[in-house]
């Protein structure tokens, strides 16, 4: 067993509701459903539900604890993300480790929220003591000014220009549109990402996510519980998380994935030339640029030459984002943290329909809580098809 | 329109406000000898060292324009009739990033690396804000520190 393996624990369901702009569903009720489309998947009763991690920026005042009560569960393990979107991956590598201690056999993971643009704008004003006294009084545009400032720098230092990351977004749109529980169900050319109606220069309309309604969940058993289940097994190869890196400084255009990278790598026995795709944290085009980077899928500021080349569609060699990610399937919130596992395995259970990519490895990567200037948290993992 | 959002001020970054009120920018100083960083915004201790004993000091207001965005869609109704506004993250001389918006803005003049100097504008009754505006012309070619 390699150092810091996640041997015993499968990802042995998954679930996710369709996308939608508004709803008329309570969020627990949402919420419910991601998870119980997570149990059939995985041919288990709720009764079997014995952890539970949940990722929710509209849950308050209620909390995974509430919840617990309001569905009848009882379990002996919770988790409560407060990661922002590294939140999902996070739960299931920490409630990977709660079954390999013996402290839990089967633990669901859910993230959901009921989101529009408003409230996604006043959940940033109110984001942290940090966003609240120091940007949101300077009109500064919510998570699209912030992120506007990295897009400049990284078009500055790396020579990259709008059409690179147009060129990301549209083979994003060609993946949603196989995806039929994706917002966005019109294709998306380059002349129209270019020509959108700025946002935050040099950010324009479809750079950035479409805030919306919807629940993604996954189900982690132990390796007893896992065999008898009669469904395709998922193994988490390797894994990681780090906040607040580089420490001091905002602006290098860095993540906390390349300190991770390394060890998750070697949990896995692998390298980034073995992974068949990427789910990537899309809450905007260069965060992905940067995972790509951070991860070793590319060199560092090299990834505008690697999209000038490569077919990231799921029709292409590297596919990136294969439900259409955040940004062409919608960001329900906390879900945006958890739409790339779901998607991840689904791939990997052969279960993705028509844009099923041929794969047998590959990577998911999470990024939020925005504090002072950028994202605090970074969190990825290595999932392969199980053997 | 609805009222814009202001900083809650308490005992930690009240002298900091305090210093914006009185038309001066004043921040955190670590007093480790073996540190000695200054710190923006206001903490109980000093990132850089952890340390607890941080000091006051009025600096220069001056810094550089670290990165910029044009907003054409401000997150809070209040800011609407002013768009779009040019939301700047500063590199001041003293090191911290600090985040404020630029004033007198001149089209078609390179801003990332552009020289600023901090001014002060009275946003609510007795609180004001520190915004910034040109100092002098950017390096030619702009941010000059491209990687390679």
């Amino acid at each position: 067993m390699a150092s810091g393996s996640y041997d015993g624990v499968f990802v042995v369901g998954c679930g996710q509701t369709e996308y939608t702009r508004r709803t008329d569903k309570a969020i627990q009720r949402l919420i419910w459903e991601g998870i119980d489309l997570a149990l059939r998947s995985a041919n288990l009763p709720w009764k079997a539900v014995d952890g539970f991690g949940a990722s929710c920026f509209v849950l308050p005042p209620d909390n995974v604890t509430v919840l617990a009560e309001h569905f009848g569960l009882t379990p002996r393990w919770l988790f409560q993300g407060v990661y922002g979107g590294a939140s999902s991956i996070i739960a299931m590598l920490h409630a990977a480790r709660a079954i390999q201690a013996g402290d839990a056999d089967v633990v669901a993971c859910v993230a959901a929220d009921i989101f529009d643009v408003a409230m996604h704008n006043e959940l940033l004003d109110r984001f942290n003591t940090s966003m609240r006294d120091y940007f949101a009084p300077y009109g500064f545009g919510g998570a699209n000014g912030v992120f506007a400032l990295h897009t400049r720098l990284y078009m500055e230092r790396f020579g990259a220009t709008r059409e690179d990351f147009g060129r990301l977004c549209v083979a994003q749109r060609t993946n949603a549109l196989l995806n039929p529980n994706a917002l966005m169900k019109k294709p998306l050319t380059l002349e129209e990402y270019l020509s959108a109606r700025e946002i935050a220069e040099p950010l324009r309309l479809f750079d950035c996510v479409h805030p919306c309604c919807g629940a993604d969940a996954v189900i982690l058993a132990s390796e007893k519980v896992a065999k008898n289940l009669g469904v395709p097994l998922v193994s988490i190869l390797g894994g990681g998380e780090q906040h607040n890196y580089p420490v001091e400084d905002i602006y290098s255009l860095r993540g906390g994935w390349e300190a991770m990278s390394e060890r998750m790598y070697g949990q896995g026995r692998c390298s980034p030339s073995d992974l068949q795709f990427a789910q990537l944290y899309d809450d905007y085009p260069v965060m992905e640029f940067i995972q790509l980077e951070g991860l070793g899928v590319v060199p560092r500021g090299r990834t505008a030459e690697f999209l000038r080349s490569t077919d990231v569609t799921v029709h292409g060699a590297f596919p990136i984002n294969t439900g259409g990610g955040q940004l062409s399937a919608g960001q329900a919130g906390a879900s945006g943290g958890m739409i790339g596992v779901f998607e991840a395995v689904t791939q990997l259970r052969g279960e993705a329909g028509a844009r099923q990519v041929s794969c047998d490895r590959g990577v998911v990567a999470g990024y939020g809580l925005v504090a002072y200037g950028r994202g605090q948290s970074s969190s990825a993992a290595i999932l392969a098809r199980a053997s | 329109m609805s009222k814009r959002p202001l900083p809650h001020v308490n005992s930690v970054t009240k002298p900091y406000w305090d210093g914006c009120t009185r038309g001066e920018l004043v921040i955190q100083l670590c007093r480790n000898s073996a540190c000695g960083k200054y710190v923006f915004y206001p903490r109980v201790c000093c990132p850089h060292c952890n340390g607890g004993d941080l000091e006051w000091e009025k600096i220069s207001g001056k810094g550089v324009i670290a990165s910029y965005t044009l907003v054409h869609r401000p997150q809070h109704e209040a800011f609407y009739q002013e768009a779009p506004v040019c939301f700047i993250a500063v590199r001041l001389d003293e090191g911290p990033i600090l985040y404020s918006q630029l004033v007198d803005r001149p089209a078609n003049v390179e801003l990332v690396e552009a020289r600023v100097e901090a001014i002060f504008q009275e946003v609510a009754p007795g609180f004001s804000l520190p915004y910034f505006r040109l100092s002098g012309a950017a390096p030619k070619g702009g941010v000059g520190k491209r990687e390679p």
